[in-house]
């Protein structure tokens, strides 16, 4: 049975458990690494992005129209000789396949993988009944047998070793097994298992899809054994989602493209398999099959009909979602989601299993866009977990603290100011005069002394700015400077970098002096009114004057500004003209400086490596790539490529304060990939990853030196 | 189609008659020290010279229902209806339990195709396919694309975990079924 974490509490102590199992941290960053190495080789011939948009539209279409399609599909299909049923939820589903089970006199049932069933407790319900239920994937048969649930949705027992699949594979022979050899390992599957298909009354599947126009099922599979669940057995009953009805062959056959190749690298899996009706059965009277289709509701139809949560049932469950995410290949699975898991799981699991279940893990997000970016049909699953989390906390009826100062403090910008310019006073005993603070006090330091922290500086960028950039008579070009908290208060010596990079190009650079903070951190705790007060105050702070680019040296801002704005207002209907000529001018530091700007090319020649982090908002938010790397090289250095450049550097905002633990894991991993590079200086273009990655280099004592890229172009090296 | 079927792991030879894929069968079965063979769906005469060949080599060729043979089932010989050369995949109609049973549950099934019924992807098989299933009557029709894997421990890949270990591919010249 599964539990997961309700609070906090318990939620840290099982990520400290995941944390500490050396087997399923190296098999989980391996994986990770691995399936985005090969991502590129799988969609070589494949237009991805028009592949996924018109994935995305197509579900879109069908998703209003749910209950006409299983009209449909039960018309169809009842010609066929299918009994179609329909569930409003687990309980009646359950009851449903029992019923079933019982008037055929079943007792023996086995069942191919179905993440449906899991979502249904399925196996405990047909068990406490007295039905004998055997799962036949292998992966489902190892977690049936160690009585958990799936920690992937395609690979549900990834986070095992072959020496812990051999200890329960002799539990069941009563007999030695080769735990070694893995293909020994899965012949025991083959041999233990196929008695069971022989002797079974009723097979229990899944589908991946359900075709309306014809009423066939599609199935998905690769090991053999939902064929042979499919045939053997005289009763078949299909446990589906009312998300997986389709229109039309056409429909399916466009998921197939993307499904395989998404989910295992495959172009295809071994099977697929188009099942209608009651097929011929030769054990019985009739030479038919029962054939029952079963329908689940439990909470899908009502999604459906939501403004915001709708796009949530395009999953075709590919489980990439997870392969990418940096935060799944640290702690797993089972940490990371209820029964279904990863990003899409910290969604689904408020609809399908309740607010308990999503309490802590909803949490968990860094929002590095990793998932967004492999969604095969384009599901903004960043987006839609902070929508989540917003409406967990308002379900709670509870106020987090953090939420409560976020609102009261980030909606005054005068007095959120304020108290950054008290903490520059405040934090005197721990900088020792130094840059850095090495050390925090002993009960921060277990948990949050993985990297040395910034100083907040004693006179912000805001206040330096008169001196720094005098009004120009007739410059070519005038840009209006979003600084960002992080450079206004921490480091304004990017901000004077800039201005010497610019120096004698006539371009005017201003500093609006009402702007505030993003509002990023407000939308990442789900604080939605706060991230929407700001968004308006920084909209009206650069109105008024003609600037040209409104240029920020911050990927999270420039991400933020760009895209979430029109989000906050789109759902709550805001200031839409406005708004567009805000995010329209928006530029980052690398875009401006390449294209805008156009830095020039060095004849000179540093001899110097520099490593590069792509920042998550800058590489996935506003798919700016290449233009930081050829800035590297036309300053003149050698740019040295390192292992996952672009994944997250672990920070995240506030992500890296609430879970320091897997932070610290992803920032440790990224700071040896690059020590390994070689490289003297690792550069990136966000001051908040500049925040993580020299506060980690810093505390390990590394030779490499940690820049913006404003400071490297600047002449900093 | 051959190059992307053998990418995934499918036998693929080129052959010019029945009578050859009947023969390799055969020899495939007496290669791997196997013993028994099901043909369903195979015409009644080539059923015959199959049998022939079984006697005189010592195998046993399966009598129909399979059902009766599950536990005892090597190797299966069968017709498919379509190549589907994009991925390397083979379509099969298999309505009949006959043809399910022994696709499913032996260890070697050897697929004969003529090369004639070779398409370039499922969108030009589609049309076909949608007209078995918009026909009121059962079907349970297979994409099958090499043998049957798993990659469930440690993500390694494995062959062969429930349905065929092997799956071979006999593209057949300028013949009919």
């Amino acid at each position: 049975m599964i539990k997961t974490a309700q609070d906090m509490k318990s939620y840290k102590k099982l990520l400290d458990q995941a944390l500490n199992d050396s087997f399923l941290r190296s098999a989980l960053d391996e994986f990770n690494t691995a399936y985005r190495e090969n991502r590129p080789n799988v969609y070589k011939d494949l237009d991805f992005n028009s592949i996924r948009d018109a994935l995305a539209e197509n579900k879109d279409s069908l998703i209003p129209f749910l209950e006409i399609l299983y009209e449909e599909f039960k018309l169809n299909a009842e010609k066929a000789g299918t009994t179609v049923h329909r569930a409003k939820d687990a309980r009646e589903a359950n009851e449903i396949i029992a019923r079933i089970a019982r008037e055929n006199k079943v007792q023996k049932i086995i069942k191919s993988k179905t993440m449906t069933a899991e979502e249904t407790f399925l196996n405990d319900f047909l068990e406490e009944q007295g039905f004998m239920v055997t799962e036949t994937d292998l992966g489902e048969w190892i977690i049936q047998l160690r009585h958990e649930g799936p920690s992937h949705m395609v690979m549900p027992a990834i986070h095992l070793s072959r020496y812990q699949v051999g200890d329960l594979f002799e539990e069941q022979t009563h007999s030695k097994v080769d735990d070694e050899n893995i293909d020994k390992l899965v012949k025991v599957a083959r041999h233990v298992l196929r008695p069971r298909f022989l002797d079974a009354d009723m097979g229990v599947t899944g589908a991946n899809f359900a075709i309306a126009d014809s009423g066939t099922l599609g199935l998905v599979t690769n090991e053999g054994n939902m064929r042979l669940c499919t045939t053997l057995p005289r009763v078949h009953v299909a446990l589906v989602g009312f998300d997986k009805l389709v229109s039309d062959l056409g429909s399916a056959l466009g998921i197939l493209k993307v499904l395989p190749r998404n989910a295992t690298g495959q172009a295809i899996t071994s099977y697929v398999t188009w099942i209608k009706g009651a097929n011929q059965c030769l054990n019985t009277s009739s030479q038919k099959k029962q054939m029952h289709v079963i329908f689940l509701d439990n909470g899908r139809l009502s999604l459906s009909k939501d403004p915001v949560f709708h796009t949530a049932l395009r999953c075709i469950r590919c489980g990439a979602c997870a392969n990418v995410c940096p935060i799944y290949a640290k702690v797993g699975g089972h940490k990371y989601g209820h029964v279904y898991i990863g990003a899409i799981g910290l969604i689904l699991t408020l609809f399908y299993h309740g607010k308990e279940n999503d309490r802590a893990i909803v949490k968990n997000c860094i929002n590095c866009q990793a998932c967004k970016e492999v969604c095969p049909v384009a599901i903004d699953l960043p987006h839609l977990i902070k929508k989540t989390y917003a409406r967990v906390i308002k379900e709670d009826g509870k106020t987090p603290v953090k939420n409560f100062l976020l609102a009261k403090v980030m909606k005054n910008r005068k007095l959120f100011h304020f108290i950054l310019r008290k903490a520059y006073l405040a934090q005197q005993p721990l900088t020792k005069g130094k840059p850095m603070i090495r050390h925090l006090p002993s009960f921060l330091e277990k948990t949050h002394g993985f990297r040395s922290l910034p100083v907040i500086v004693k006179t912000p960028l805001r206040d330096q700015w008169q001196t720094l950039s005098p009004k120009l008579e007739n410059p070519s070009l005038t840009i209006a400077l979003f600084a960002g908290c992080a450079m206004d208060f921490i480091y304004p010596n990017h901000g004077k970098d800039l201005l010497t990079l610019l120096k004698n190009a006539n371009i005017q650079v201003d500093f609006p002096m009402n702007q505030t903070c993003c509002g990023l951190p407000a939308m990442m705790a789900a604080e939605e009114k706060t991230a929407r007060t700001l968004a308006r105050q920084n909209i009206h702070a650069f109105e008024g004057e003609q600037y040209d680019y409104i240029l920020t040296l911050c990927a999270s801002c420039a991400s933020h500004l760009t895209h979430n704005y029109e989000k906050i207002f789109r759902e709550t209907r805001g200031p839409a003209r406005d708004l567009e000529l805000f995010t329209n001018k928006i530029i980052d530091f690398s875009s401006f400086m390449d294209k805008v700007f156009k830095f020039p090319q060095t004849s000179q020649v540093i001899h110097k490596k520099v490593a590069y982090h792509a920042p998550c908002h800058l590489c996935r938010g506003l798919h700016v790539t290449n233009e930081p790397r050829a800035l590297i090289k036309k300053a003149g250095y050698t740019y040295v490529p390192s292992k996952d450049e672009d994944v997250c550097c672990g920070f995240g905002g506030s992500y890296s304060v609430d879970f320091p633990e897997i932070s610290s894991e992803i920032l440790t991993k990224k700071l040896d990939n690059v020590e390994a590079s070689g490289a003297d200086i690792l550069v990136t273009d966000c001051p908040g990853c500049v925040m993580q990655l020299s506060g980690g280099m810093d505390k390990r004592q590394s030779h490499v030196k940690v820049l913006h890229l404003v400071e490297l172009l600047a002449g900093k090296k | 189609m051959t190059e992307k079927a053998v990418a995934v792991g499918t036998i693929v030879h080129e052959i010019s008659s029945i009578s050859q894929a009947v023969q390799y069968a055969v020899d495939l079965i007496k290669k791997k020290n196997l013993k028994t063979l099901a043909c369903p769906g195979l015409d009644p005469k080539d059923r015959e010279i199959l049998l022939d060949l079984c006697k005189s080599s010592g195998l046993n060729l399966l009598e129909e229902p399979l059902r009766n043979h599950a536990s005892s089932l090597d190797t299966a010989l069968t017709w498919v209806d379509y190549g589907i050369a994009e991925t390397g995949t083979l379509m099969l109609a298999s309505d009949s339990e006959e043809i399910r049973i022994a696709t499913m549950l032996a260890s070697i099934h050897i697929a004969m195709l003529p090369i004639s019924k070779i398409r370039q992807d499922t969108s030009a098989i589609e049309a076909d396919l949608n007209d078995i299933l918009k026909n009121d009557s059962p079907s349970y029709t297979a994409f099958i694309t090499g043998p049957s894997r798993t990659a469930d421990i440690e993500r390694v890949l494995a062959i062969g975990v429930h349905g065929p270990v092997e799956l071979h591919l006999l593209l057949i010249k300028d013949i009919q079924p």
